[in-house]
């Protein structure tokens, strides 16, 4: 066990680390703003697969990774319409909703991939390469763990300072998180609440799908339905452990990416314990997270209830 | 009652229509796959034991979504609670002794309720002393159970031994412990497990209708503060409705290995629970819509086999369709509460 946390391995679970993370940190941010919103979206997991499954077919056929990220954003944004529609339009439950979209997201993929992946020969996509940040990447340890990564990459450790400067330090941020609060605060004032609420859903969906899509085209090798294994709800749960706050949320990612990082190499080491026992740990962790953090005074007031008009 | 009738018809025409309209645009042939999707659930008797065999999970685990929700308790932890339920049954089937066959089954019985139910009433406590939200909670603890059954079975004590691939998957269980068939055999069989669905079908009426219990759960779903006023311990009645609904979940965790697959697997369990969630919201979370709404999705799921061998056409159309469902079910409810406004805007 202790030999994991010595010498090439640890830096090899420290960079392992970084690549789980990064793509879980935009679909986070994403969320992390829908949910100030007050929209208890829970379709993370959907969208992402969404994401990922665009990605794919357009980097296999284009052979442009960052026309297939574009494509897969828009199309997630384009989702996320159904699902402003149902909660802001039809103000029908909101995790229902999610719910919802995330059969749908993996019943279509599913289908997809029946119908034009298995028993043949998978399209070969060209994903993203790593990129070495010159005299950064020679660091020792350091450079190898985060300069030697993906662009995509650095701009997600610029990411969350963004999302927070939104929410904080802007006008439209403080009505993101007025519209969570008390909507009708903002209503009374003449501020259009479903407006914003449909936006911060949109960019949170588009984030989503952005994660999915970096997933898909930054680290893997093949498309499975599977890609997404629980890493939407992982979100999600990072969120909540995160108290709603930007870099809390960050924290929470990293955390979890490192267990699972630990999980990934005790395997290959062969650790006595099965390996089953760092996957889960996330799962346990953010439970025991969760029911230790019983004041959970940063959530949203107005999270996951319909705003309605008196 | 004819607006309702409207709108959930017309719900499921665009479900279907856009089902169809998929297929059709993936270039299959949308009338074979549907004929055959058709013949595939009802076309035979072999068929339709078929369509009853799926739908019975099916209904179990929705009628446990339906009295959760209906006091707008969120438990989406059906996966988690049907994996439960037959781990807790195949492991009291590995203890049980030499017991007279209906006494065991009803070891069997009772542990797939248990199993499934500790489950729930964990997401239960979860939240009454905690106050973690058992949306959360219970998604956790799925994943929890999920990479519990891998490892027993991958690696671990309840692997198949001796066997030169590894399925992940258990020993078939003794023979004798099995569950009593009522029609059919071979493929196409009907498990007990379909007569103890209906029951508690019935039951869960009665239940929701006719008990305290059940006036104390709608209430809690439409006005809780009224209810905590009236006196009513909150923390108990959660407890008690995580409770029932994650055992009867667990029960048909129970009733598919031992009166269907036989052996402990994950991938002949998963996809029950959100099935299950599906049935419930599309039957309009009433026992009654939840029976019709289980029989609807059995068929489907019966179907899709009968359809991928006679057109080509991938099971993972079914699962696409219930999606769709249940997004345009969603849509149709909405539509069904305008014309409540509008009525009683006319009447006052």
């Amino acid at each position: 066990m202790l030999e994991l946390f010595q010498g090439p391995l640890f830096i090899s679970i420290l960079a392992a680390m970084v690549r789980i993370a990064t793509p879980l940190l935009f679909s986070a941010m994403g969320e992390l703003v829908t949910q100030r919103s007050g929209i208890w979206n829970i379709s993370v997991e959907g969208t992402m697969l969404l994401g990922a499954v665009v990605a794919y077919v357009i980097a296999s056929t284009t052979g442009s990774p960052w026309l297939a990220l574009l494509v897969a954003v828009l199309a997630c944004a384009a989702l996320s319409l159904i699902l402003s529609f149902v909660t802001i339009v039809l103000k029908s439950e909101q995790f229902i909703a999610g719910l919802a979209l995330n059969l749908v997201a993996s019943g279509l993929t599913l289908f997809w991939f029946q119908t034009y992946i298995i028993g043949r020969d998978p399209p070969k996509f060209a994903g993203f390469e790593a990129v070495e940040i010159p005299y950064l990447s020679d660091i020792p340890i350091l450079g190898t763990v985060l300069f030697s990564q993906r662009l995509l990459t650095y701009v997600s450790f610029l990411l969350p300072i963004a999302v927070w400067f939104f929410l904080y330090r802007t006008r439209y941020g403080l009505e993101i998180r007025c519209v969570g609060e008390n909507p009708k605060a903002l209503d009374v004032k003449g501020l259009n609440v479903g407006r914003r609420q449909c936006l911060a859903i949109m960019f949170g969906s588009l984030m989503s799908g952005f994660g999915g899509a970096f997933l898909m085209l930054g680290y893997s090798d093949r498309f499975v339905p599977d890609l997404i294994a629980g890493r939407g709800w992982l979100v999600v749960v990072a969120i909540i452990a995160g108290n709603w706050m930007p870099f809390r949320v960050v924290a929470a990612i990293f955390i979890f990416a490192l267990l699972e990082a630990i999980g990934i190499h005790a395997q290959v080491v062969g650790v006595s314990i099965p390996h089953h026992v760092f996957l889960v740990l996330p799962y346990v962790a953010s439970l025991v997270l969760l029911a230790g953090l019983r004041s959970r005074t940063h959530q949203p007031v107005a999270l996951g209830i319909p705003y309605r008009r008196e | 009652m004819g607006w309702n009738v409207a709108c959930y018809s017309a719900a499921m025409l665009c479900a279907l229509f856009s089902t169809a309209a998929l297929l059709h645009l993936s270039g299959g042939d949308v009338a074979k796959a549907f004929s055959s999707l058709v013949i595939g659930a009802f076309g035979s008797q072999k068929a339709l034991l078929g369509s009853l065999a799926k739908a019975t999970p099916l209904l179990l685990v929705g009628l446990g979504t339906v009295i959760a929700f209906r006091a707008k308790i969120w438990n989406i932890g059906q996966e988690g609670q049907v994996l439960a339920g037959a781990m807790c049954a195949y492991w009291a089937s590995l203890w049980i002794g030499p017991l007279p066959y209906w006494m065991a089954f009803a070891v069997l019985v009772l542990a797939g309720l248990a199993g499934g139910g500790a489950l729930g009433l964990l997401a239960g406590i979860l939240k009454t002393r905690f106050g973690t939200s058992e949306i959360i909670s219970t998604v956790m603890l799925n994943y929890i159970v999920i990479f519990l059954l891998a490892y027993l079975l991958d690696g671990g004590p309840w692997m198949e031994s001796g066997v030169t691939v590894a399925y992940h998957q258990s020993p078939p269980v003794n023979t004798m412990l099995e569950w009593p068939t009522l029609f059919g055999q071979g493929s196409a069989k009907l498990h007990v497990g379909f007569l103890l669905a209906l029951g508690a079908t019935a039951l869960s009426a009665v239940l929701l209708e006719r008990t305290p219990l059940g006036y104390e759960i709608r209430a809690f779903g439409s006005n809780p503060t009224a209810l905590r006023f009236r006196g009513t311990d909150i923390s108990r009645l959660l407890l008690v409705v995580m409770l029932v609904s994650g055992a009867l979940a667990g029960l048909a965790g129970a009733g598919e290995l031992f009166g269907t697959s036989h052996r402990l697997r994950a991938e002949t369990l998963l996809g029950i629970g959100s099935s299950g969630i599906v049935v419930a919201m599309v039957g309009g979370l009433r026992p009654s819509g939840a029976m019709l709404a289980a029989l609807f999705f059995g068929a489907l799921k019966s179907g899709a086999i009968y359809m991928r061998l006679q057109s080509g056409t991938p099971a993972g159309l079914v699962s696409a369709m219930e999606g769709l469902v249940l997004l345009f079910f969603l849509c149709a409810a909405v539509a069904t509460r305008i014309q409540v406004t509008v009525r009683s805007e006319v009447h006052a």
